[in-house]
């Protein structure tokens, strides 16, 4: 295989000065939930590791996910991450265009064979023999297919990729269809959300891309770094909800002192994701701030669990000054046996611990 | 004669192709194919009516405000309800910062990187073009990204966070915007315009918006819009890709008194009234069953055997039977833009459709500015209604891209039908039930195909001029 170049070649290459470089560095470390010490480390990495190249593909799908990513993340984030992936393939971004940029994916291929991370954003629809989603003259779960067999990793960006999405809602007329059923020799990480955070995205692309191994998954298949929480447990309007204060309808007096959004429909309680710590649009605000309930966009089925105004109706007994574990326990219990086991152990540390433990760089995955 | 198929596109929201039959080195015939469906309207049926509000932003993740105004509309008309005016002004803030925002993406990201092909080496504006403008180096691109990330904290900030925001309702929006939420919306504000004046416009974004006539703004020197007119007029822009000269628009950010830019069917060199029971949706040429209809008893059938003479999953829309086209160009014409109305007089080109988005970004960026010195953050921001059991709505707003419409109906407390014309859907639409082509697909006849080209340029510009959205074109 060809010399490929470091990340920091890369970046140079881009005009991205030293400066720029260390402050990345150190915003990766901060995004992963690393202390400053593992500053230097993420440097050392990205000086001396040929850069992992990465394939992003689109299928059936409105392109929420790369949108999120290029106009909300951080500009200095984004911009060394785009600048890294860009060189291969990606449709919605690249220079080339037509045949040229299909050959171009073919070359990516062929050069760096079970050497790249394929990233998904969509899905294939498997009606009518995938007729509902064709690029380049052919449907796409071929070109997925394609594409998947010689990659070291797969990530299905976003709830279409990782769940089906909206487009898988009854009576799912194309048939849309998760990555993980239509691909399953490859390790996949799900990074589930309509579409995800944009830091979220760029924290795991980052994390893989700096230390070449996939970060630690839940039983899900989504990075626990990001999704092991509750945004019930860490809502900012949390106390309300214990204190059995709710809005009761859009902009009333309880709306307006920031009041629980839960008999509005509020998914919070049921959903794994980290909108209520990072936040969206650079950390500005997330919708819950915003006045309206969780969706739960990052949950499998979110678009088929009746109405998104709906209260969470299985989560039934609380009163004024209910305990707040037994309530949250109660609503874990709903989700899974595996994710009260996960919501126990801090997203941070773990990452922590497994990087502790494994210093060296490592292709267990491959 | 030699027959090309261009695409897939890239720099374009969702799939799309174009098949050209090329005689004597020009496009003699175009058919545009939207190879991407998902079935939107069959998945909105049976539910509850206010889960359109949900499921209709993520048709599209790059206008998803656009779809759910459209849809908020559309059930507060099925309620009768009007919709508290404060929260109209933030709903329509929030609405015109997500349009700037997709006309700066196609500018900066989508049409510009086009002219720093490497065809163009030797032209004297390719070396500045590719500074600017290169796919994802270019200094112009980079600056846009990074002007558009920060504008977009002020979604975050009123609607929670974008895409598919959750705030805009019916009534109003969820967010009551305080007093120092309106400070710093118009700080980010102010920086915004800094970037206009100083990147894109080169000169206070006023002198934009007030030019009158086609010479002053083929005059136009400085920013990167300078940069772009300069190419344009070197490559003579506007002589390619002329559309059907009959301009559609809903009429965008309606206030009390009237949208801020008017409603109306451009036609024969004056503006017309709209009636919206004349818009028919036609099927022969689609691979879709069922038509023509009004999309107030539209259907989504898909033809699962593709068969002929079907060629794209798209419908093909008409007004009176006749092909509009739409689009910022054809909003400012509508409304009566002095300069916008002599291009379109002209013959409406390339050039025309990307003018038509710069003065559209000047324009609005002054509204913007004045909605939020309006906002009262005592008033209330919501109106309450009731869903009825059975009824039927309409919602009609201008994205970025031009006319969106939902035709919705409700059974039972159920949405029983849900129809979407998206502005894609006009401009891409395939033949009609009489042969006649859509927008682009006329507007690439005659374009220039050289010998050996398998893309051709002209052929670029000219399907990016429209800013195809193609995801929502087949939803």
């Amino acid at each position: 295989m060809d010399q490929i170049e470091t990340f920091y070649d890369v970046m140079r290459r881009q005009g991205i000065t030293r400066r720029s470089f260390m402050k990345y560095c150190s915003l990766t470390a901060a995004a992963l939930g690393l202390g400053p010490s593992f500053v230097p480390k993420i440097a050392h990495a990205m000086e001396t590791k040929p850069r992992t190249p990465v394939i992003w593909v689109h299928g059936l799908e409105c392109t929420c996910c790369s949108e999120s990513f290029i106009r909300s993340a951080h500009p200095l984030a984004k911009d060394v991450v785009l600048s890294m992936i860009s060189l291969d393939y990606d449709d919605t971004l690249m220079a080339a265009a037509g045949h040229a940029a299909e050959a171009a994916m073919a070359d990516t291929i062929e050069r760096y064979k079970g050497e790249y991370i394929l990233a998904v954003e969509g899905n294939p629809p498997l009606a009518e023999d995938g007729m509902f989603c064709i690029t380049g003259g052919k449907p796409f779960v071929e070109k997925l297919r394609y594409a998947a067999k010689d990659a070291k990793a797969i990530i299905s960006w976003g709830a279409c990729a990782s769940y089906g999405c909206v487009q898988a809602a009854k009576p799912n007329p194309t048939q849309a269809t998760p990555v993980h059923k239509v691909i399953t020799d490859k390790p996949i990480i799900k990074v589930p959300g309509c579409p995800p955070i944009a830091e979220v995205m760029t924290g795991v692309i980052t994390y893989m891309l700096t230390f070449d191994r996939m970060p630690e998954l839940d039983r899900q298949g989504r990075p626990k770094m990001f999704y092991s929480q509750r945004i019930h447990d860490k809502c900012y309007r949390r106390p309300h909800f214990d204190a059995g204060q709710f809005v009761e309808s859009w902009d009333d007096d309880n709306a307006r002192k920031g009041y629980c959004l839960y008999k509005m429909g509020c998914k919070g309680p049921t959903t794994y994701n980290a909108c209520s710590t990072v936040r969206w649009n650079e950390g500005v605000s997330f919708p819950i701030q915003s006045g309206h309930g969780c969706i739960g966009c990052s949950e499998d089925g979110f678009w088929d669990h009746g109405s998104f105004y709906d209260r969470v109706t299985d989560l039934t007994q609380f009163g004024v000054e209910a305990n707040a574990d037994k309530v949250g326990f109660a609503a874990a219990g709903v989700v899974g046996g595996g994710i009260a086991l996960h919501a126990a152990v801090s997203a941070l540390k773990s990452a922590q611990v497994k990087s502790q433990s494994k210093p060296t760089v490592q292709n267990e995955e491959a | 004669m030699p027959r090309l198929v261009v695409g897939p596109f890239n720099r374009v929201e969702g799939d799309l192709e174009v098949t050209l039959d090329v005689e004597e080195g020009r496009v003699a015939r175009a058919r545009v194919n939207s190879p991407l469906f998902r079935g939107f309207e069959i998945m909105l049926l049976g539910k509850d009516p206010r889960d359109a509000l949900t499921l209709t932003p993520r048709i599209c993740g790059i206008c998803s405000i656009s779809q759910s105004a459209a849809a908020a509309r559309a059930l507060a008309d099925a309620q009768g309800l009007t919709p508290a005016p404060e929260g109209e002004r933030v709903a329509q803030l929030i609405h015109g910062i997500e349009n700037v925002c997709d006309h700066l993406t196609h500018f900066y990201l989508f049409f510009m990187a086009d002219f720093a092909r490497p065809a163009y080496v030797g032209r004297t504006w390719h070396a500045a073009v590719e500074d600017r403008f290169l796919a994802t180096q270019g200094s112009g691109a980079r600056a846009a990204v990074a002007a558009r990330a920060q504008l977009m904290h002020i979604l975050g900030l009123l609607a929670g966070k974008w895409p598919h925001t959750l705030a805009l309702q019916p009534g109003g929006v969820t967010r009551a915007p305080g007093p120092r939420d309106k400070v710093r919306i118009a700080l980010t504000l102010r920086q915004f315009r800094g970037f206009l004046e100083r990147e894109l416009f080169g000169a206070p974004l006023e002198s934009f918006a007030e030019l009158t006539d086609p010479a002053a703004l083929m005059a136009w020197e400085t920013g990167d819009a300078g940069l772009f007119l300069h190419a344009a007029a070197d490559l003579d822009l506007d002589a390619v890709g002329r559309g059907p000269g009959r301009y559609l628009s809903y009429g965008a950010y309606p206030q009390a008194g009237g949208p801020a830019f008017a409603a109306g069917l451009w036609a024969e060199g004056r503006r017309g009234a709209l009636d919206l029971s004349e818009v028919v949706e036609h099927t022969a040429h689609s691979w879709m069953q069922g038509g023509p209809r009004h999309p107030a008893d539209g259907l989504t059938e898909p033809d699962e055997d593709m068969a002929a003479p079907g060629y794209s999953w798209c419908k093909a829309p008409r007004m009176a039977g006749q092909v509009v086209e739409t689009g910022a160009f054809a909003r400012q014409v509508v409304d009566g833009h002095p300069l916008a109305v002599a291009l379109a007089r002209a013959g409406g080109g390339v050039t025309s459709r990307v003018a038509g988005r710069l003065i559209e970004i000047a324009r609005t960026q002054v509204l913007l500015e004045t909605w939020c010195a309006g906002i009262d953050p005592d008033a209330p921001f919501m109106a309450r209604g009731m869903m009825p059991s059975d009824g039927e709505g309409v919602g009609l707003v201008e994205a970025a891209r031009g006319a969106l419409g939902h035709w919705l109906r409700i059974e039972g407390g159920r949405i029983a039908g849900y129809q979407i014309v998206a502005p894609t859907t006009w401009n891409f639409s395939p033949r009609d039930g009489d042969g006649v082509p859509g927008a682009l697909e006329a507007a690439l006849e005659g374009a220039p195909v050289g010998a050996d080209e398998d893309t051709p340029l002209s052929v670029q510009h000219i399907v990016r001029s429209f800013d195809p959205c193609m995801v929502c074109t087949v939803h």
